[in-house]
C-alpha cells in the first residue's frame, strides 16, 4: 500500500458497499476507502501473478516450433 | 486451444503471446473457459486461463442475456457440440471470425450441421507430422 492516495468517485454494488462498511464497523478496515483500495490491491496482486505465469510458461516455450505453428495458422488465414 | 492454455503447454502459450504481441485479435468464450476449466480443475490452470484475458488483444466474450442463451441453445441442438465447444461457435459464427483449435476433425460435421460453415484453423506444428524433417 501506498500512502500517496488520489481521490476518486466511484459507483459500487450496494451489497460490497454494504459489507465494506461492515468491516469498518467490526474493525476489519479503517474506513469504506481502505476496504476498497485493499480488495483492488489484492486484484492487482493476483493480475501480477497471472501475467508472471504467462511470461515464464512462454519463456519455455520452443521459438521453433512456435514460428512452424504461427506459419500453419497463417497459411490458413491466408487462403 | 484453451484445454491446452490450461494444461500448461508452454508452446501454445507462446503462439498466442506471440500473436498477442502482433495485436491479433483473439476473443475468449467465457463457457470455453469454463470447458477448460472442468479439464484441468486445479489453481494454476485457472491462473493460467484467467491471464489469457489480460493480454493486450484479447477480448472475453460472456454469455449476455435469453437471446445469446436461447441462440446458444439452437447450436448445440443442431450439431451436438458440447457446451463449452458450442459458445465457440455461437461466437464464431455471429462475429464471423474463425476458431483456432488443436482439433480440426471435431469441428468439420458441426460445422457442416450450421447455414454457414464455420471457419476452423487448426494449430498444429507441420515439423510433428514429418519426423524425418
Amino acid at each position: 500500500m501506498s500512502d500517496r492516495k488520489t481521490r476518486l468517485t466511484i459507483t459500487v454494488d450496494a451489497h460490497l458497499s454494504s459489507y465494506a462498511e461492515q468491516l469498518v464497523e467490526a474493525g476489519h478496515a479503517g474506513s469504506v476507502s481502505a476496504a476498497f483500495n485493499e480488495a483492488m490491491a489484492e486484484k492487482a496482486a493476483r493480475d501480477r501473478h497471472r501475467r508472471s505465469l504467462w511470461k515464464a510458461m512462454s519463456d519455455q516455450a520452443d521459438p521453433g516450433r512456435v514460428a512452424r505453428m504461427m506459419a500453419h495458422v497463417d497459411r490458413q488465414l491466408a487462403s | 486451444m484453451l484445454s491446452a492454455v490450461a494444461r500448461g503447454d508452454a508452446d501454445i502459450i507462446g503462439l498466442i503471446q506471440a500473436y498477442d504481441a502482433r495485436s491479433q485479435p483473439l476473443v475468449i468464450p467465457a463457457l470455453a473457459i469454463a470447458g477448460a476449466s472442468l479439464d484441468a480443475r486445479n489453481d494454476e490452470s485457472d491462473d493460467l486461463l484467467a491471464g489469457v484475458e489480460l493480454l493486450e488483444a484479447t477480448a472475453g466474450a460472456p454469455l449476455s442475456g435469453a437471446e445469446q442463451a436461447t441462440r446458444l441453445a439452437g447450436i448445440i441442438a443442431r450439431t451436438g457440440l458440447d457446451t463449452w465447444d458450442a459458445h465457440a461457435a455461437a461466437i464464431a459464427d455471429a462475429a464471423i471470425c474463425p476458431i483456432l483449435t488443436l482439433d480440426a476433425s471435431k469441428w468439420r460435421q458441426p460445422s457442416a450441421d450450421l447455414d454457414e460453415p464455420l471457419h476452423i484453423i487448426e494449430i498444429a506444428d507441420p515439423g510433428d507430422q514429418d519426423p524425418d524433417t
